[in-house]
């Protein structure tokens, strides 16, 4: 049995698995947009998964452009969509 | 000291062969837990020879002369006299690590192609999907489409499959008749059958279709449109065929990263297939006296080849002998990588699929449309220039995802072919992840 994490996003809670990775954790709870672009306004959420394309960066307790494909979610962490 | 930079396959490889040698080295990766992408985990590693990974695991693990950094994002490197330093930040603070020899095996990832609808939340890399479920327990999607060419596509196929996803179909651009231009390099890799049988097997117990000769072209909410296409990726223009589904992951082959390499001077070449690599010698030391480069990033080989190379580079690195046996292994796998090559080739006819507003940088939202205006109207010669008009490549991926795209899609429409110096240059990067001011600050504070 893996241990839950609580953390926020967006002001919601949700609850990941230990060791789950930001992006994968929101979408295991069904989040599937993650931010929004700067120009088009069109959403983004995981693309490469591993770190490379930088389309799921989240600002995370409180530090901007952080990919959270790579991210691991920590408890009480505080997640907001980069604008 | 000796420092391995990646613990995917190669680097694992090295760092062992080193450690079982005697001598003191230090494996330093991104991750938090080593295997690479090849053999990411959660618990344990999983798929075809799942085993062989835990010899490598146990030495990096507990053997006393590997020290392994995890979780550590180099962003840049300097060679001074001959000492290396790489610069890398770990839970949140810059440090240096300095060692006199370094071995670079820093991987690959996928290539994606545009198509109408791939920045679309949904639309992802088959490597995305397999890191989620690997790494992370999580399946991508309900109805999942995978679409694309190489062998690869069959593993993520598999893995999803038996995580409870239905696979709606497999569309594999190439035909597998083309194996046949490549005998020599199938009957001297026999255990590739095997491999083949095992997913075969499984591919049957799960009832997973796949097609040849075809692709997504285009993706919208809940949609996948595939089309017939030929080897070269033109379009068939038989009409097209819609599958609901909630995912797409397609992926068109590997492109290594060669970020740290390119700082630190190693030198390049293109390979066959057009993919930027290191120029090795055959104990896979680079351009640089006290450098050497082994897996992916000396040409797209798999898994076997990279723990091959690992082993010379860490051999080499030492001044051991390189056994006669290894050295053979070595070329009957780069006979296989040949082949995997010519038979799965991703052809320039792949901007058939794009439409005007077609993004083809993701980070920039540059469209298909601005490229193009950019050189039939504002005269851009080349990639670079184009760059320049439409800031194409220059968001915070720092053109990782989008650079061969542009540079093909001008070479096409310019109806001339690209230049290798073109390639090597939208390869490197002056520094080889974003950091922040704040961390660069506070790591020169330190020093």
């Amino acid at each position: 049995m893996r241990k839950n994490v609580s953390f926020s996003f967006n002001g919601s809670e949700y609850i990941g698995e230990e060791g789950q990775s930001v992006a994968a954790a929101l979408l295991a709870s069904g989040v599937t947009q993650l931010r929004s672009t700067r120009f088009n306004e069109k959403p983004r959420t995981i693309f490469c998964g591993i770190g490379i394309c930088f389309d799921c960066v989240v600002a995370i307790n409180g530090v901007a452009n952080q990919r959270a494909c790579i991210v691991t979610i920590s408890e009480g962490a505080q997640i907001v969509s980069s604008q | 000291m000796i420092a391995v930079i990646g613990a995917g396959p190669a680097g694992l490889a090295a760092a062992r062969v080193i450690a079982l040698s005697g001598v003191a080295v230090t494996v330093i990766d991104a991750a938090s837990k080593p295997g690479g992408q090849y053999w990411r985990h959660r618990d344990s590693v999983t798929g075809y020879k799942a085993g062989r990974a835990r010899k490598y695991f146990d030495s990096i693990q507990n053997h006393p002369l590997i020290t392994y950094i995890n979780g550590a994002q180099i962003w840049s490197a300097i060679r001074k006299d001959n000492s290396l330093h790489l610069n890398y930040i770990q839970d949140g603070v810059e440090r240096t690590l300095h060692c006199s020899q370094l071995i670079i095996a820093t991987g690959a990832y996928d290539r994606a192609l545009p198509f109408p609808g791939w920045d679309t939340p949904g639309s992802m890399t088959p490597g995305a999907a397999q890191a989620l479920l690997k790494g992370h327990g999580v399946v991508a999607g309900t109805r999942i489409v995978i679409s694309g060419t190489g062998p690869f596509l069959l593993p993520v196929a598999v893995g999803l499959a038996e995580s409870g996803a239905e696979i709606a179909g497999v569309y594999e651009a190439q035909s597998p008749l083309r194996w046949l231009r490549s005998p020599l390099a199938l009957l001297l890799n026999p255990e590739k059958f095997f491999e083949l049988v095992y997913y075969a097997k499984k591919i049957k117990k799960y009832g997973i279709a796949i097609h040849f000769g075809g692709a997504i072209t285009q993706f919208a909410a809940g949609t996948a449109q595939v089309s017939k296409i030929r080897s070269d990726l033109t379009m068939k223009n038989l009409g097209t065929r819609e599958i609901n589904c909630d995912v797409v992951a397609s992926g068109w082959g590997f492109v290594p990263d060669l970020s740290l390499g390119g700082i630190l001077g190693c030198s390049q070449a293109v390979d066959g297939d057009g993919t930027v690599v290191f120029h090795v010698n055959r104990n896979q030391k680079s351009s640089i006296e006290n450098i050497w480069v082994a897996g992916e990033a000396t040409g797209i080989g798999g898994s076997d080849l990279a723990l091959v190379e690992g082993e010379i580079a860490g051999l080499s690195a030492i001044s051991r002998r390189i056994p006669l046996a290894l050295r053979l292994n070595k070329m009957r796998k780069q006979l296989f990588a040949r082949a995997l090559q010519r038979s799965y080739p991703v052809g320039n006819g792949w901007q058939d699929w794009l439409e005007d507003e077609t993004l083809i940088c993701r980070c920039e939202e540059v469209s298909c449309s601005h490229i193009l205006d950019s050189v039939n109207e504002l005269k851009a010669e080349d990639s670079r220039t184009s760059k320049l008009f439409t800031r194409a490549g220059m968001g915070l991926c720092q053109g990782r995802v989008c650079s061969r795209n542009v540079c093909e899609l001008i070479s096409q429409a310019k109806q001339v072919p690209v230049v290798d110096s073109e390639r090597i240059a939208y390869s490197n990067r002056p520094i080889a992840a974003p950091i922040s001011l704040g961390s660069l600050a506070d790591g020169i504070a330190e020093q």
